[in-house]
């Protein structure tokens, strides 16, 4: 059910066939008796027969991961994000890799969500893409039927309760979302484990940890100017990619202001080695 | 992860007319960890005479001393500068050695021959099997990566000018695509006369 919905581009309540007169109409044997709108869907695109997946996770948790290693280390990449007074200020780096083969040194690692909101992309980058641009679509459909622009928190909801569907089967995503909304600055982090936190600074994949130790140091000069916090965010990435192997390319800046986002700066770390590493 | 992967690395030799080159790079780091840029992997076995070695860090410096010592002792003896040729076989015996419990460390070998001044370059695996050939050998994380430079950028009877040049592009190229090596680049070209190196400047990243 919640593929097939999800391929047909709706989701269950903006289906036709969604019971009249919601929630009298709720059917008793829920999700037994739901309706089942798959019809015009290729056989092999249809969910298993059988009563279809209960949407939530059950109380006492999947055991689908396996007894592994405790921490999953995020793939290979340093994303981090910020909240200032004057917006939200993203910085991305953007290498690619295969084991430790440099896939790509040129991989863009921002997704638009909407005008007034980004999306970084760590772990998969198929997952990444697919659910951003879905949620993308999403908030442009709600932004049409209220008027009004999607919030930073409506949207990262949207995106977290999606991949929530699919925990425990494989994705990986590690995304913050980053806009500005009626309430002002608006940074959540959202992954395919099922968090969903907000916060006013976030560093996301395997090289975050240097660029905490750059980013927390000058976080508060940072709240003087756009400028300066664009600076900050471009040393923290040039000072992770610098340490850790699996982050580097080139450092892209982008902020999110009262009047949508842009790109402030995009430069090869090659260039900046002079000026922020001996 | 490969034990050979660990730590990251990568050495390049290549001959040229009357003259050798050999260069790799500067990175010492622990998986995703960049510890430092200035690790030493080429070490200095005799006057017109060097050893490379990528694997495992700690096996690159004990396989380069013990090598040292017996090479001290073996000029003693002889009363002379050893050849390229025979070192390689000095080399390829310590690896034997500890065939079921080997150093995991793959070493390079360049040079010229201390009468003859023939150039001599030649890799060996871990555990001692020699390849003596007449262009280019070498050995790292980074090595298919080295081989398709190589392969595209070598010619022979390169003057010791262009030889610097060649094995400098193959190098930082070959690095840029791993993710585990780089970091800087040293390059030591032997003539004759003299041994030149130098540092080039490389991504940092």
């Amino acid at each position: 059910m919640a593929l097939a919905s999800v391929l047909r581009a709706e989701l269950a309540e903006f289906s036709p066939n969604f019971p009249k007169n919601f929630p009298k109409n709720f059917p008793k044997n829920f999700p037994e008796d739901f309706p089942d709108d798959s019809e015009g869907i290729p056989e092999i695109l249809r969910d298993p027969p059988g009563p279809p997946r209960v949407l939530a996770a059950p109380p006492w948790g999947f055991e689908a991961e396996p007894e592994g290693p405790g921490l999953q280390i995020l793939h290979g990449t340093t994303t981090l994000a910020f909240k200032t007074p004057h917006g939200v200020t993203v910085a991305v780096d953007s290498r690619a890799t295969a084991g430790s083969y440099i896939a790509s040194q040129s991989v863009r690692k921002v997704l638009p969500i909407s005008g007034r909101m980004l999306g970084t992309m760590a772990g998969g980058a198929a997952d990444c893409a697919f659910w951003q641009r879905l949620v993308a679509r999403q908030c442009r459909v709600q932004e049409l039927r209220n008027k009004e622009p999607v919030s930073v928190a409506a949207a990262s909801k949207l995106l977290a309760n999606l991949v929530y569907q699919y925990k425990g089967l494989g994705l990986s995503l590690g995304t913050m979302l980053c806009g500005w909304d009626k309430r002002g600055p608006g940074l959540y982090y959202v992954d395919s484990e099922g968090q969903r936190v907000a916060g006013a600074a976030f560093a996301v994949g395997s090289g975050s940890s240097y660029a905490y130790g750059v980013l927390d140091r000058g976080l508060a000069a940072a709240a003087r100017s756009e400028e300066a916090a664009c600076e900050l965010a471009r040393r923290a990435i040039a000072q992770a990619a610098h340490r850790d192997a699996y982050s580097g390319g080139c450092v892209r800046v982008m902020h999110v202001g009262p009047d949508g986002w842009r790109e402030v700066s995009h430069h090869d770390i090659a260039e900046l080695q002079d000026k922020y590493l001996e | 992860m490969s034990i050979l992967a660990c730590n990251g690395g990568a050495v390049l030799a290549m001959r040229g007319r009357g003259c050798v080159a050999i260069a790799a790079d500067r990175r010492f780091g622990i998986q995703a960890q960049t510890v430092s840029t200035d690790c030493q992997r080429i070490f200095p076995m005799g006057q017109r005479l060097l050893l490379g070695l990528a694997g495992l860090a700690t096996d690159v410096q004990s396989v380069a001393q013990r090598l040292k010592f017996r090479l001290n002792l073996y000029e003693l003896k002889e009363g002379r500068q050893i050849k390229p040729q025979t070192f390689m076989s000095m080399v390829s015996n310590l690896l034997y050695e500890r065939r079921f419990g080997p150093y995991y460390a793959e070493p390079v070998i360049a040079g010229l021959d201390p009468v003859s001044l023939e150039p001599f370059i030649c890799s060996l695996d871990l555990i001692g099997c020699p390849m003596v050939t007449q262009d280019f050998v070498l050995s790292g994380t980074c090595s298919e990566q080295m081989y398709g430079m190589c392969e595209s950028l070598w010619e022979p009877d390169m003057e010791p000018e262009h030889l610097f040049e060649t094995i400098s592009q193959a190098m930082l190229n070959a690095v840029d695509r791993d993710a585990i090596s780089g970091m800087g680049v040293v390059v030591h070209v032997i003539e004759k006369d003299k041994i030149t190196t130098r540092t080039l400047k490389a991504r940092m990243d």
